[in-house]
Parts: structure tokens; sequence; C-alpha cells
């Protein structure tokens, strides 16, 4: 696994977003091309160097059996190796890690990594997305939305551990702060918030109020990357970041059934609501990399609930298990001195599209000294965590400025 | 609304039908259950480890074969949230709770939770609080098991 540590980098990468009230509405599958396109530029490659094509999911408003056929079919790539990887929203980094892979065993020399969603451009989002999360026969019935599935989880991590609402509401608080520095971020425009305020929105399903839930991004994005091995790095005229270290772990798909799950990691000893494959990920992740949580200057998280943004922490090893609701009430990720964390305002406030690559465009970003929003300095390593279905998959992916 | 879930749902764009949505006879059983106002979960007859109504493969030995046992209907709240936010036919119905029992048998499964009989509201739930199973129709005209504090 070490053998993979350093030995591919992200040559390339390109994003395109079109936002509500846009004159021309734009589907997922343009945003991937376009974003697919401006990746390859951003590489200094064409479509004929291209030899893997990697799609996350088929998105919900452009549904497609073999999603990534269509991709390589408008791109005019012949690919020898193409899939969809879709563990939820967790499959977008996955799809690297398979380019990473597929690079390492010599069947190809660049793939192209693609993902969009622009579902908010197209249907109705808070209605539309209550079915999608849960099981339509055992948990739809009984009227489980989307919030309430989480809040199952939500509940049990504040019973068996002490998180406080108040530690729950300081991570919207600060994400808020990154996103009024943020342009591209839903929130941009909103104002800062405050725990009292977060803590006497509008309930949503209890404990979660309206201000910890992810608001969705007003519009759709596709971003795509470029991968290729380490020792091709110079034919390309953009900075390479390379991909240092990665993980992938899912445990189930029903949040209902979650507890007939035990036996291996995270679950052990026994069911368990609370601990997430996010902890599995992360350590293969720096395993892979010889990195280390301490390591870490910027971390980005698709979490899209309070409770989950406090719990990943705890998950990706900035503190101990347990410990994430003190970490955070004492300033762990404060916009002002903490670690930076969802620099981009994150999925409470950047706002969540489904899926993509567009959080490690924002640590390539950083690193890289241009980043939309505020700077952080001295990026020297980014960390980037995929989650996806109701608390179900996690990725994880730690990448560098420099090689290893 | 009658669904057949042994057979899966249909899925159709306007007039064309262009699937099925997880078709699952290995519920069919539990189903049948509800209707005679029974809680059936799955059992295991090489390792007799009990399981969710879902559940295909025993993940206690390997097998598969399972078969029904009638459950005792007694558990307690593993978890809950009170949903004040949704959609369509549920609106009217808020704040309603919903959660994850934990049967008596050790199996959990997802539930609406009601108040004790005589409560108001659902301010008295909390996680580990005993429950009972009762067979209401819900809002979308199913009939289903769900669970009343004791």
């Amino acid at each position: 696994m070490k053998q993979l540590a350093g030995s591919c980098a992200i040559v390339g990468m390109g994003r395109s977003i079109c936002r509500r009230g846009e004159p021309e509405k734009k589907t997922p599958l343009q945003l991937m091309i376009e974003a697919a396109g401006l990746a390859m530029k951003d590489a200094g490659i064409n479509r004929t160097q291209i030899s893997a094509v990697f799609t996350g999911r088929m998105p919900r408003t452009y549904m497609s059996l073999q999603y990534n056929q269509a991709v390589l079919n408008e791109l005019k790539i012949m690919p020898t190796f193409s899939s969809e990887v879709t563990s939820h929203g967790a499959g977008a980094l996955g799809t690297i890690e398979l380019a990473v892979l597929a690079l390492n065993a010599g069947m190809i020399d660049y793939a192209l990594c693609v993902c969009g969603e622009a579902s908010p451009l197209w249907i109705e989002m808070v209605g539309g997305s209550a079915a999608w999360e849960c099981d339509l026969q055992f948990e739809a019935p009984y009227g489980a939305t989307t919030p309430a599935l989480y809040a199952q989880c939500a509940n049990r991590y504040m019973h068996e551990y002490g998180i406080t609402p108040e530690q729950m509401a300081k991570v919207c608080v600060e994400n808020r702060r990154w996103a009024l520095d943020h342009p591209q971020a839903a929130m941009y425009k909103r104002g800062p918030i405050t725990i009292d305020e977060v803590l006497s929105s509008k309930m949503i399903a209890s404990p979660l109020h309206m201000l910890e839930c992810a608001t969705w991004f007003p519009g759709g994005i596709g971003s795509a990357a470029i991968v290729t091995r380490a020792d091709m790095v110079k034919r390309s005229p953009s900075k390479p970041i390379y991909v240092a270290g990665f993980g992938q772990h899912s445990t189930h798909e029903w949040i209902g059934e979650r507890m007939g799950f035990w036996g291996t990691e995270p679950c052990v000893e026994g069911p368990d609501m609370v601990r997430t494959g996010a902890s599995v990920a992360a350590r293969q992740a720096y395993q892979m990399s010889g990195l280390s949580p301490k390591d870490v200057n910027i971390a980005e998280t698709s979490a899209p609930f309070s409770f989950l943004n406090v719990l990943i922490l705890e998950e990706l090893g900035f503190c101990d298990v347990g410990e994430g609701g003190r970490f955070v009430e004492s300033g762990g990720v404060d916009y002002d001195g903490g670690l930076p964390f969802n620099t981009t305002g994150g999925y409470l406030s950047f706002g969540q599209s489904g899926q993509g690559l567009y959080l490690l465009k924002e640590v390539m970003d950083q690193i890289k000294g241009c980043p939309e929003g505020r700077p952080v300095p001295d990026v020297k390593v980014g960390l980037v965590h995929g989650h996806g279905g109701p608390n179900a998959c996690h990725s994880v992916m730690l990448v560098t400025g420099e090689p290893l | 609304m009658e669904l057949n879930w042994a057979e899966g749902l249909p899925v159709r764009v306007g007039e064309m039908f262009i699937g099925l949505y997880q078709p699952s006879p290995e519920t069919a059983g539990y189903w049948e259950g509800v209707k005679r106002h029974e809680l059936l979960i799955k059992h295991c007859p090489h390792c007799n480890k009990l399981h969710h109504p879902r559940r295909i493969l025993c993940s206690g030995c390997g097998e598969t074969g399972l078969g029904w046992k009638l459950a005792g209907g007694k558990g307690k709240v593993y978890s809950f949230s009170e949903v004040h936010r949704t959609t369509g036919e549920f609106s009217p119905s808020t704040p309603y709770v919903v959660g994850v029992v934990e049967l008596e048998e050790g199996v959990h499964m997802f539930t609406r939770f009601l108040p004790r009989q005589g409560d108001a509201d659902n301010a008295g739930i909390r996680i580990g609080a005993a429950v009972s199973v009762e067979f209401q129709v819900l809002e979308q005209d199913m009939l289903l098991p769900v669970f009343r504090l004791a």
C-alpha cells in the first residue's frame, strides 16, 4: 500500500458552475463536459491521450443507465478502462482512487475523473430528497425524512458521549464565517450567525435545527480532474498536486438495518449507530502516506449536518473519540486560529450539490495559493473527506503540494 | 395504498414502465404477518440468530434459507427524532416521532413511536424508554407496526 503514496498526481482540474436564475439552465452532463474540457486544458493534454474515464454516480437530473458512457460519448474519449464509482457521494473521491490504482498497474497514462449534479436547477429538492436516503419498504412509510435518519445517529452521539447542542451549533457558526469569504458559497451574502441563532432556528428533526442541516447549492456543479503518474507531471504546465494517501469504507445502506452490522471495524464489539467508516478510511490514508493528523493544514468534509462535522473531526483523528464537542468548543476549528476546516463554508454554508470533486479543488487551490475565498497560508498537506448515504460511505484523501 | 413489495414498486415515466424498484419476495412473510397484527422477524435455523425482516443471508453463520419467528413486541427506544418539517401526506401529522426500536429479541427496526397512553405529546420519549408494539394505519394508508411508550 505504501508504494502508492505520492505515486500519482492531479495535473489538471476543472469546474463548471451554473447558478439558479442564470439565463441558460444547464444539465449535469453539460457541466461535467465543460469541467472535463477545462481539466484537459489545465493539464495540457487532449482527449486522445486519456485512456481511462471514471465518473461518480449517475446524477438524479440526467438519469440514464451507463452514465459514464454518456460522458465519454460526448467527450469522444475511447477508454481502455472506465467505470462509475458509486458509494453515494463518497464515490467522487473514489474516482481518483481508482485512477491511482490503474496508473500504478501500468494500464493507463492519464485518467479523467468527472462528477456532477445540478438537481436544484431541475427538481424540488426538499420534498424530492426524502425518499432516496431511506428504505422505501421499512422506513419511508413511517415518514422518515433525510434529516430524521441522520438525527437517529445525532441523538445516539449526544447520548453516548455527552455532546451538547451548543457544541454542535459551533461548527455551523465557524463554517458560516468561511462562507462569507467565498464568493461561490450559497450563504456568501447572508452574514454571520451565532450559536443562539442556530439553536433557535426552526426545528427540522430533533435534535437538528434548520441551520444545522446542509443547504442545497443554488445550482449545479460539474468538476473534473486529470490524474497521471508522478514521473509524467513535468509534461503538464500546471502545478501537480500529489495523491499522498487514500482510504474508503462503507458500513450500510439503510440506517434502520445498520444495527445488524458488527464484527468488523468500526463496530467490532457489537452494533453501534455512531462510529463511521471515516475512521477506517482515514487510518488507511494516514498509513499509506506516512502522514498524521498533525501534518494536515486544511480539511474539507461533505458532512451534511452539524453533529456529523463534530463526529468526523474525531474520526479523522483531529481529536480523541468522544472529544469532538470539547475540541470544537475550545476553538479547534475556529475561523480565527483553529484548524482550517470547511474553508468553502462546508455543506452547511457553501451548499451541497449532490456530489463532486469541488472540495478537492478547494484544497488544491489553497495549496497552489489561488483560492477563491480566504487564503490559508502555507498549506502543504490537505485532507478531503467525502461522505455519502445516511452516514454510510466514507472516502478520505490526503494530497500534498510536493512529492512525498 | 396497497403495495406489494414482493413484486417491487413499478417505476414509470408517464405511460412508460422503466423498471422495478426493490422487488422483495424475501419480506412477503413479514407483510402477511402485519395483516394478522403479528410482528415477525427473520430466524436462522442453522445458528438460531434473529435478524431484521429484510435479511436474506444470516450475518452470523452465512447460511441462507432464513425463516420467520414471532417477536414478543416489546422493546426499548434505541434512538429517535421528532419530525417537525416534512412534505406530502405526513405534513398534517407533525410533530411525530420516528426512530429505531431495539426489540427484546435483539433486533433493531425503524418505526414510529407513539406517546404514552394519555400523554398529549411526545415529551416523555427518551433513549432506553420501554415500548410495545401496536398496529396502526399511518398516513399513507398502510397498516404498520408502531411502538407506544409503556
